[in-house]
């Protein structure tokens, strides 16, 4: 994902479609994106993927990346590896325990209206 | 045997606010005020102290709320559970008997919950063979490191609590006992609840619901997405669990406070900090987060059922300090007009001086404030021609070095930029090197163990 590029007048970002909460657990970032209508979990699950997350935070991002998917409160939880720059205690980073971090995902663009993976056709 | 209990969230964190705690005190029947003091870093800093005195080691603020609190929750009934004994739970515990006593409560009962430090025990666990592998890096050669270690905390479960609150605590103060046990406690001491396959639901309800208000007012409005339509945040209520003997519980907050509860207010708070959230682990059980359902009951109320779990993995987590050298930091901010060029200037200037002084560092790592300092690369690449027409921007500067003196460099290159920097460098007070305690963490067999309970009398 470019995202220094404009997206599309029509293209939503999941900021438009999602409440998120960030944090950590050692050198883990995990961050939680909450539907805020279930009518865009669908949209919120096909776009937020290890792939894209990883395209998004480039080195910021060293280790495997997770996406968990909670049918029952219409939420992805992202566990990001190696995403603090080795953790609260050792990290050069101002934002040391990634309260912020997460929010970054806000940016992915919304991808709409195809299945998400792991649907059933 | 009651089939109701009310727990109330007391604290989220070692310097959180204690008035919403006494709010809740003074305006709501409770059977339990539960408290959070400690974070992964909190016992490395508390055996810094304890090092330094004997008799430090444990939350100072711990001793404060109890001492302002006791009367008040003697008087109705309400039990203090609390896991502020950090490194040093005995002497915790004296100090609060002895507050007791001092305010006129000679008959209150103080229970000391240990045996999560194995600090003491490090060689003996170092030498037996477990592997001990850093969960976040993969690392196996924590015996090298040994004499770097500071501290080694266990995330233990509930079962000293219960023991304590069974022999008849008015006050119960633990060590490292995992954030939630001081909610699952009390639960599996009132309602009789067994640790068996029988009653592992409702186990994994209560470390659910110990998850969701541990950080008081992070499930009350605080951290929230919707911050612009949270009332009254200074004056947030922290949270309520009325907590059936079948694990179904409403969640609340004290009444008359700032702050909301709502269903996505406590979403936001489920999602917390977690892993898979089919398998949050914790000592007491295995709860699945995706089996919560949630329901809004009125104002402020929001009904939590349906969980499941299972029992515990017989694996606990164990959290080594380890001293790891130092950190270095600086920051210069700089004006419009052409502020994006002032920064690389600065940037090159500080490069310049780390030379000159013969800086040694690990690591040296630049931000420029206002552009990238939060998200790095995920930030929007921003022109140099449009950045300089900002306002301001801030250069931020780190390095992990092994010295003290080392890492102060930073903080003279920094000064430097007084004079030799670009026009309009402006600084706030210069940041003192601080020192680096990383953290190992890892999984042991839950047999070196063993809690142990002491109550105390003023």
């Amino acid at each position: 994902m470019k995202n220094d590029q404009p997206l599309g007048a029509n293209t939503r970002r999941i900021a438009d479609i999602a409440y998120v909460r960030s944090g950590d657990k050692g050198d883990v970032c995990t961050v939680g994106l909450i539907a805020r209508r279930p009518q865009d979990y669908d949209a919120l699950r096909r776009s937020v993927t290890p792939g894209a997350v990883h395209a998004l935070y480039g080195s910021w991002v060293k280790g495997e990346v997770a996406c968990h998917r909670m049918d029952n409160i219409q939420a992805v939880v992202v566990v990001m590896q190696g995403a603090l720059g080795g953790g609260a205690t050792q990290t050069l980073r101002l934002d040391q325990t990634g309260k912020s971090l997460g929010h970054a995902l806000l940016r992915l663009p919304v991808l709409e209206g195809t299945k998400a993976p792991g649907d059933t056709p | 045997m009651k089939q109701a209990i009310r727990l109330g969230a007391g604290s989220g964190f070692w310097g959180d606010a204690m008035d919403p705690a006494m709010e809740m005190l003074e305006r709501e029947p409770l059977d339990y005020l539960c408290f959070d003091f400690l974070a992964e870093l909190t016992m490395a800093l508390l055996q810094r102290q304890k090092n330094k005195d004997p008799a430090a080691g444990y939350v100072p603020d711990a001793i404060a709320y109890m001492k302002a609190m006791m009367p008040l929750a003697k008087r109705k009934g309400t039990r203090l559970v609390s896991n502020g004994g950090g490194v040093n739970v005995a002497a915790a515990a004296r100090q609060i008997a002895s507050d007791a006593a001092a305010i006129g409560l000679p008959d209150l009962k103080v229970g000391a919950v240990e045996g999560d430090d194995l600090l003491e025990r490090m060689p003996e666990l170092l030498a037996s063979g477990t592997p001990l592998v850093n969960m976040d890096t993969g690392a196996a050669n924590l015996a090298d490191r040994a004499g770097d270690i500071v501290s080694a905390n266990v995330y233990t479960d509930s079962s000293g609590i219960v023991q304590a609150l069974a022999q008849g605590a008015d006050v119960v103060i633990a060590g490292r006992v995992s954030d939630n046990a001081v909610y699952v406690g009390p639960a599996v001491h009132e309602f009789g609840w067994q640790r068996d396959a029988n009653h592992a639901d409702r186990i994994a309800a209560a470390i659910t619901l110990g998850h969701i208000v541990e950080c008081a007012a992070g499930c009350t409005g605080g951290m929230s997405s919707r911050f612009a339509e949270m009332p009254a945040m200074g004056r947030v209520g922290f949270p309520i669990l009325e907590l059936g003997a079948n694990g179904d519980c409403t969640i609340t907050k004290t009444q008359g406070s700032g702050g909301r509860v709502d269903c996505d207010t406590v979403k936001e708070h489920l999602v917390y900090e977690i892993g898979d959230p089919r398998e949050y682990l914790m000592p007491d059980g295995v709860a699945d987060f995706t089996t919560v359902r949630l329901a809004q009951q009125g104002d402020d109320r929001v009904r939590v059922t349906g969980i499941r779990g299972r029992g515990p993995t017989g694996l606990l987590k164990l959290v080594v300090g380890l001293r790891d050298g130092w950190i270095g930091e600086s920051m210069a901010f700089f004006p419009w007009p052409n502020a994006y060029d002032r920064v690389m200037k600065a940037r090159v200037t500080m490069l310049e001086r780390f030379e000159r002084l013969g800086l040694a560092a690990d690591a040296v790592h630049f931000d420029v404030v206002g552009l990238n300092m939060l998200h790095g690369d995920a930030a929007p690449r921003m022109s140099p021609q449009d950045a300089n027409q900002l306002p301001e921007l801030g250069l931020r500067c780190a390095v992990r070095t092994r010295s003290a003196a080392e890492a102060d460099k930073v903080r003279r290159a920094a000064s430097s930029l007084w004079i030799m920097g670009p026009g309009g460098t402006s600084f706030g007070t210069p940041i003192k090197p601080r020192p680096v305690v990383s953290t190992w963490p890892t999984l042991i067999p839950a047999h070196w163990v063993r809690q142990r309970v002491t109550m105390v009398k003023p």
